[in-house]
């Protein structure tokens, strides 16, 4: 359990001024439907910094699933390009690393043999492997679990598995696409603050995924609202909540008017 | 504010337990029985019907013996069946070429299909003319088998051997075909090789659809050399069947078609343990059997 600190102060993570960790230029995505050619995503820049926590946030058919697979350099995008440290992505990247909605475990597999599946698919699972795979069952608090099926799991507990897998092949950008949007809201909450707390604790640069305002505002640095027709940001949100992110966050004045902000941004008032 | 948090620690925590095994085995207990009142009415309702002549004393039957025996007839015949040498020699024959034709039909099913699976412009080429073979009914390749490869075991071993071939192949094109989009998503962002795909996505996620294919190529393998059987040849269960119905020893009928549903049961039964075996994972497995 994390200790509350007070929660006055904010500490920004990133260092304003340096080069951005993630740029996103000018990217539009074109799918044929039907014959009729569908703009998802329109001429969309962006840019991640060092250690931010970056949330992407929309309804439903806005392109910010999209955005995330052409970032994963898993769709090439019709126009536009990607850097990663300058670096132009176009195919997947061993220091990107993903997380979806299910927990796609893999269900032959105990959850300690799920985590390592990263380590023995890029062959680094003998050096160091165990002790990484050890530090992550502690950090997300899975210890006790290590020999289950994810059949015997709960939905949340399976994503704190999928979470594992995600963090122990230590990628420089971590890719999450709606991770808690199956579970209900308490269970949602709780994995919320826990994911506060190892962002905290990691300091990876996150692109995060959701259609829940609240969620996408208690984790984020910045929050970019995206809107539908053709899929574009409508808004730049910094969010000037202190960290540590802690559950009583929520009922600080800046939350609730960011939150209403963006609220107003994608015309919900 | 720190109400949030006390006991909220748990959540997402709680793990489903699975059902007590005590009240599995009490589940099998109750199958069992179950079970045995379902074979031990019809067998009773069976002999009520085949006696009614000697119960009632009315003229009335409804079927002649030479027929249709009664089980008071086929059970003791169906115990000498199983301690007399010749007829277990017979089925000793027919167990082979369904084991035999089983491991060349299936095998070959699953190797074509993981050739086909995994390359692309293959399966483009081959699954229409599969679809085509796969809607043929097979035992009518009966007399051209026997034609090629005589009256001996090798025909029935043949045509045991094409008519499981088909479950599997198509099933493991379909097992090792249709994986999770997003586990596959996640095998390209960890830059999998193709095998590294195949040994740790592919092959595992076939394995509940490649079984149940098996499953029924076991059964297939088994109608197989019967079919063979009954079409040409001296030796074996269909051989047996045919031989005592045309002598009209009704009663050996169908103590050798018992004993020919109790190999089936056994087969089922050791691919139903092998199943739980290698599919301890499987969600559906519990609500499947």
């Amino acid at each position: 359990m994390v200790s509350e600190p007070p929660l006055t102060g904010s500490s920004r993570r990133y260092i304003p001024g340096r080069s951005p960790a993630l740029a996103v230029d000018r990217i539009t995505q074109v799918f044929e439907k039907n014959g009729e050619p569908l703009v998802a995503l329109r001429d969309v820049s962006l840019e991640v910094r060092q250690g931010e926590f970056l949330t992407l946030v929309g309804p439903s058919g806005c392109g910010k699933s999209t955005l995330l697979k052409i970032i994963a350099g898993l769709l090439n995008p019709t126009a536009g390009s990607v850097y990663l440290e300058g670096n132009e992505v176009t195919e997947p990247r061993e220091e990107i690393g993903l997380m979806f909605q299910t927990s796609t475990l893999f269900p032959w597999r105990n959850v300690i043999r799920n985590i390592s599946l990263p380590l023995e698919i890029t062959g680094t699972m003998e050096a160091d492997g165990d002790k990484r795979i050890a530090d992550v069952i502690e950090l997300v608090r899975l210890e006790g679990f290590e020999q289950h099926y994810p059949r015997e799991l709960s939905g949340g507990m399976q994503q704190r598995v999928a979470l594992c897998r995600l963090l122990v092949s230590e990628p420089d950008l971590m890719l999450l696409d709606e991770p808690f949007g199956s579970l209900d809201e308490f269970t949602r909450e709780h994995l919320n603050t826990e994911l506060a707390r190892i962002a905290e604790h990691e300091h990876k640069t996150t692109v995060f995924v959701t259609h829940n305002i609240r969620e996408a505002v208690f984790l984020s640095d910045r929050v970019a609202v995206m809107g539908t027709t053709p899929g574009r940001i409508l808004d730049l949100v910094e969010v000037d909540l202190p960290r540590p992110r802690v559950p009583g966050s929520r009922r600080l004045v800046e939350y609730t008017e960011t939150v209403n902000y963006i609220r107003e941004v994608l015309g919900l008032f | 504010m720190d109400t949030d948090m006390s006991g909220a620690d748990t959540l997402g925590m709680e793990s489903l337990s699975g059902s007590r095994p005590d009240s599995r085995f009490r589940g099998f207990w109750t199958q069992i029985l179950l079970t045995g009142s379902v074979v031990i009415g019809i067998f009773l309702i069976w002999e009520l019907l085949s006696s009614w002549e000697v119960i009632t004393g009315s003229r009335l039957s409804f079927w002649p013996e030479i027929v249709l025996s009664k089980p008071s007839e086929i059970i003791p015949a169906f115990f000498e069946a199983i301690s007399t040498g010749f007829v277990l020699w017979h089925f000793w024959v027919t167990f082979q070429e369904t084991a035999i034709g089983f491991v060349i039909g299936a095998g070959g099913g699953f190797l074509l299909g993981t050739y086909v699976a995994l390359v692309p412009t293959f399966r483009k080429a081959f699954y229409p003319v599969i679809i085509l073979f796969q809607s043929t009914p097979r035992v009518a390749l009966a007399p051209v088998f026997i034609a090629w490869f005589a009256f001996g075991i090798a025909s029935k071993i043949a045509l045991a051997a094409t008519i499981c071939f088909f479950p599997v192949l198509i099933n493991t094109i379909t097992g090792l075909t249709v994986i999770d989009e997003n586990a596959g998503l996640l095998m390209r962002s960890l830059k999998a090789t193709r095998w590294q795909t195949f040994r740790h996505l592919r092959l595992p996620s076939s394995v509940p659809t490649v079984f149940a294919g098996l499953k029924a190529a076991l059964t297939f393998a088994l109608i197989g050399a019967i079919v063979g059987e009954l079409t040409a040849t001296n030796e074996g269960a269909g051989h047996l069947i045919e031989t005592a119905a045309f002598q009209f020893r009704s009663d050996d009928v169908f103590a050798y078609l018992l004993m020919l549903a109790l190999i089936g049961l056994a087969l089922f039964l050791v691919a139903a343990w092998l199943e739980r075996k290698l599919l301890f994972w499987h969600v559906d497995l519990d609500e499947a059997t």
